[in-house]
């Protein structure tokens, strides 16, 4: 008997003002003892829902509408919060969402252990020392046990996460869930977090659903793996399987959205377009809109989940031809338990692909629009009666070249954006001079700093704050050409129109007059991008302008970068924490480490062959998902040989 | 410790500015008291006598001297709790009078105030806790209620109701006529007596602030990730509300609740007025209608002296209350 059933969970939002929602639908699963279990999504196809379902914690006005939850033979799905709380936290526990704001922060981390341990007196059999008890588990996740004294915001977001995961595991409990416990954390930080999360897993045996949009850490964590797609699983099996091939479109669309920096070819696929509106009804397969290999059934046959391999996916194209016409609809996969032993899996072919070459990167450009030279920038805060400083940027120094992007690459707090603003002049560096085409942008001031800025433009990380939500497309776009251009109303808007003919977003005019919160994340950013292109810039700083997004359009955001560059002549500085996409995009790369520059060169030569520990811990964060990881010094050349494929068909990605 | 060193600095400092400001702004103003105190006393538009001018300067006291000795005067009678002489009360001095009505103030707002936070807090809270049932809509709207409702209208109201009426409470006033203020009994219950109905008003209002601010906090505490992680960990709902919920909501309550301590001092004008309550608001407002300068300026000093050390009181009760303030200011 698995220690986790899910049969059949249907959960709804039944918002007082707008339709019903299902965002979780009729799903079912299993997690057996000391398994682990990824399910993968991306933000809004209710893998958070499902979780907190599973931990019966939904709020209003969510809900379970129908289905059932079994844990360890117990049904908890209307059980009532009196039944719930003892097997809360000593049967199932969990870690949310990197943590920020998970611990109280009034209160000691001891007090957060003492407090879960006081209410568990069953749980503990009545006596615990909680120093002991929790000293050790603190230790266990590489955090000193003075830890326990202090209070939250005492804490970095690293330490805060190790505490939570320590936090759960107090006491003992057989199954946790862990909702995208690394999200928000530097790369570095994540992997080792990762590690101590599965060396204890297996030396405690518990058994785990992790939740994550991150692709690679879930493939090379999980034993077995869920794909989640508009509320529904749409396949899974186990992680070893699905790495080397794909059944669902979808899923492979996410993998394909993975590659390995080090490869001497990189290629990303993405999946263009969104998810569906769920508050509607949907007769097809769900994903037949953004589906590559739809035919024609697909719009009108809703596919079951049907067993496959050794897992179970759900797309009408693994379904035998007879059973296509024999069962229409939802039900009837049950009734088919043996035709699917032998299953077409479907010619997935990437519709989009953005791809690069070993030679397709390293252009030269031109003259250097910009150039820094030997800049610092030390930051002076008030403490008590002295100064104390800090030197957020020492010595660094790099140009700029029409039609060419340079990658900065490095953690937060690494000085990368003290650097962009030292560049767009809204910062002086305390060393060193800033250029742009022989103006020393350090020593502009008012109008002359306000003509320099049409010159140098942002694209933001969070395409969600990063627009006015009260305004329209035309307004936003409008502004800056007025602005710059001195355009007046009418110009601007036919100017408007072209800007987002150019980021891809067209007819325009069904664009123009919708409000940023009528677009996705990844139309949002296309007219942020247009709004950087308004004014004609020389120079494009991009700020980790597809973190936020979800993975199967992230390389779609890159592709137009990249197009927008090499078209406009326009010199760009992308600012990233992610090796990948500095791979796919960039041609040189600038490595940062606590504001001091440790390793500058052409793309290839510094990912392919990392000279400075630093950028190689950063390579090593990276997760490869199939291989099992070895702790030992990763980024063999050996590895990095392999591969590059290329062409249409989907590969298995960094094997 | 750190931190309160340098609350306590903060405090001096801030006490200094005010006190010069109280200082300062008088002197600034165009006009000279002691020309319209005569204009204003002869119906004449004759030329003003430099004699008579001399005698009423005398008369009120008018410093001589440039600022700068002014000044030093000024610190040092302030530090020996000179504040000159009223006007209204001649020949009692702003202290005498100020002295006489405080007590007053103190002891009806005051307490009235510390009873406003503590039902408002519990009440609030409770609502929090039972969010979205009958009792928080019955606790939100009804004193979203009474707070749209003039508050001199319900001053009115209660006195016409129980004074005028039914004849339970006096109508105003501090104490009856048969008795004089001294340790008596008599005194003592008949100024409670008085003091009901003014009590009763402040009562009425007092606690909505307290109500919405708290349910407000505490509503969107437990919404927080560390209130979920509770529920999660298997925490009684009772240890979720104070812990996760009410103990951090109660914060920024705790500021508001120290000004409005402060601001005791300056009295409740719109409620002694309406019961005729000889206390410290009612001093104001005399002041101000008889151009009392000494006594609205003293009274002025109090009022912000008084916010002032509340503000200190609140950050010192914050640094015990919040570790996350004492970490940033000490850091």
């Amino acid at each position: 008997m698995p220690l986790l059933q899910v049969e059949d969970l249907q959960v709804t939002y039944s918002p007082r003002d707008s339709a019903a929602v299902r965002a979780v639908d009729h799903v079912s699963f299993t997690v057996g003892e000391g398994e682990f279990v990824g399910l993968l999504g991306e933000s809004g196809c209710g893998k958070s829902t499902l979780g907190h379902a599973v931990l019966r914690l939904l709020e209003k006005p969510a809900a379970i509408t129908g289905g059932r939850i079994t844990f360890d033979g117990r049904d908890v799905t209307r059980l009532d919060e009196d039944e719930l709380r003892p097997m809360r936290w000593a049967d199932l526990s969990t870690v949310f969402q990197s943590s920020m704001n998970s611990l109280n922060p009034v209160i000691t981390v001891r007090e957060q252990f003492a407090d879960a341990i006081a209410a568990h007196p069953e749980a503990t059999g009545g006596k615990v020392d909680v120093d002991e008890r929790a000293g050790e588990l603190l230790e266990m996740v590489s955090l000193d046990r003075g830890v326990l004294r202090r209070y939250p915001h005492e804490l970095s977001g690293g330490m805060k996460q190790r505490v939570a995961l320590a936090l759960a595991l107090v006491l003992r409990p057989r199954f946790v869930l862990l909702d995208e416990p690394t999200t928000g954390l530097d790369v570095v930080v994540q992997r080792d977090i990762l590690d101590r999360l599965r060396e204890l897993q297996r030396r405690l045996g518990f058994a785990v659903l992790f939740i994550s949009h991150d692709l690679g850490t879930v493939m090379e964590m999980a034993d077995r793996v869920m794909v989640m797609y508009a509320g529904e699983i749409v396949e899974s099996r186990p992680a070893a399987d699905m790495v080397v091939r794909q059944l669902h479109p979808y899923s492979a669309g996410l993998l394909g959205s993975y590659a390995d920096p080090r490869d001497a070819d990189v290629e990303v696929a993405y999946t263009p377009g969104r998810p569906p509106d769920l508050s509607r009804r949907h007769d097809g397969c769900l994903f037949q809109p953004r589906c590559p290999v739809a035919v024609d059934a697909c719009r009108t046959r809703h596919p079951s989940l049907v067993p496959v391999e050794r897992g179970e996916a759900r797309c009408l194209l693994l379904e035998g031809p007879a059973e296509q016409a024999a069962h229409g609809g939802r039900q009837g996969a049950e009734a088919a338990p043996g035709t699917a032993s032998a299953p077409v899996p479907p010619p997935v072919r990437n519709v989009a692909v953005f791809s690069t070459t070993a030679d397709s990167r390293g252009r030269e450009g031109g003259e250097p629009v910009m150039t820094v030279e030997g800049v610092g920038k030390t930051y002076r805060t008030k403490r008590g009666l002295g100064f104390t400083s800090t030197r957020a940027v020492r010595n660094v120094s790099f140009t700029l070249r029409p039609g060419r992007v340079s990658a900065l690459v490095g953690e937060s707090g690494s000085g990368k954006s003290t650097i962009a603003r030292l560049l767009t002049g809204v910062e002086r560096p305390s060393r060193g001079s800033v250029r742009f085409k022989g103006t020393r942008v350090d020593r502009l001031r008012r109008s002359a700093l306000r003509r320099y800025r049409r010159h140098v433009q942002l694209v933001f990380q969070d395409p969600f704050s990063a627009l006015n939500p009260t305004r329209t497309l035309a307004y936003a776009l409008g502004r800056p050409l007025r602005n710059h251009l001195g355009m007046d109303g009418r110009q601007a808007r036919a100017r408007a129109a072209e800007l987002l003919e150019t980021v891809g977003l067209s007819p325009a005019e069904q664009y123009l007059d919708k409000l940023p919160s009528q677009l996705s994340g990844g139309q949002r950013q296309r007219v942020v991008i247009a709004r950087a292109l308004a004014p004609e810039p020389e120079v494009l700083i991009a700020d980790e302008p597809i973190s936020m997004l979800d993975v199967s359009i992230r390389a779609e955001i890159l592709e137009l970068l990249d197009t927008l560059v090499r078209d406009r002549g326009i010199a760009m500085l992308y600012i990233t924490h992610d090796l990948l996409s500095a791979r796919l995009l960039a041609d040189e790369v600038m490595v940062l480490n606590q504001g001091s520059m440790v390793e500058h060169g052409p793309t290839l030569e510094v990912i392919g062959d990392a000279k400075d520990p630093y950028t190689r811990r950063l390579l090593a964060a990276i997760p490869r998902p199939g291989t099992s990881r070895v702790p030992a010094m990763a980024g063999s050349p050996a590895e990095a040989a392999t591969g590059g494929t290329g062409g249409a068909e989907q590969r298995p990605p960094g094997i | 410790m750190t931190f309160f060193v340098r609350r306590a600095g903060f405090f001096l400092a801030t006490l200094w500015a005010a006190v010069t400001l109280n200082f300062l702004i008088p002197r600034l103003e165009p006009g000279d008291p002691a020309e319209a105190l005569l204009a204003r006393l002869s119906s004449r538009t004759e030329a003003v006598d430099p004699a008579q001018l001399a005698a009423v300067r005398k008369l009120l006291g008018t410093p001589d001297g440039n600022l700068l000795q002014q000044y030093w005067e000024y610190l040092g009678a302030l530090a020996q709790g000179h504040f000159g002489v009223s006007y209204t009360y001649y020949p009692y001095s702003v202290t005498d009078v100020i002295s006489e009505a405080m007590p007053w103030t103190l002891v009806l707002v005051g307490v009235t105030q510390v009873i406003s936070f503590a039902v408002g807090t519990v009440l609030g809270a409770w609502a929090a806790y039972r969010r979205n049932s009958r009792t928080d809509s019955l606790i939100t709207l009804g004193s979203t209620f009474i707070g749209t409702l003039p508050f001199f209208w319900i001053g009115l109201l209660l006195i016409f109701v129980f004074a005028i009426t039914l004849n339970w409470f006096p109508e105003g006033g501090g104490y009856g006529g048969g008795s004089q203020p001294g340790w008596t009994w008599l005194f003592f219950s008949d100024a409670f007596q008085h003091s009901v109905l003014p009590a009763v008003s402040l009562l009425i209002t007092g606690p909505i602030g307290w109500i919405l601010g708290m349910r407000n906090n505490m509503v969107q505490n437990l919404g927080e990730d560390y209130a979920r992680l509770a529920r999660a960990k298997g925490l009684s709902r009772r240890r979720i509300a104070l812990t996760y919920g009410a103990r951090i909501a109660v914060l920024p309550n705790v500021t508001g609740f120290a000004i409005a301590l402060g601001s005791i001092l300056g009295g409740t004008v719109l409620v002694e007025s309406i019961f005729n309550y000889p206390g410290m608001g009612r001093l104001l407002l005399e002041a101000v209608s008889n151009k009392d300068f000494p006594l609205m300026q003293t009274l002025f000093l109090f009022t912000t002296v008084g916010v002032l050390l509340a503000n200190f009181l609140a950050d010192v009760a914050y640094g015990f209350l919040d570790p996350r303030v004492r970490r940033k200011e000490a850091a």
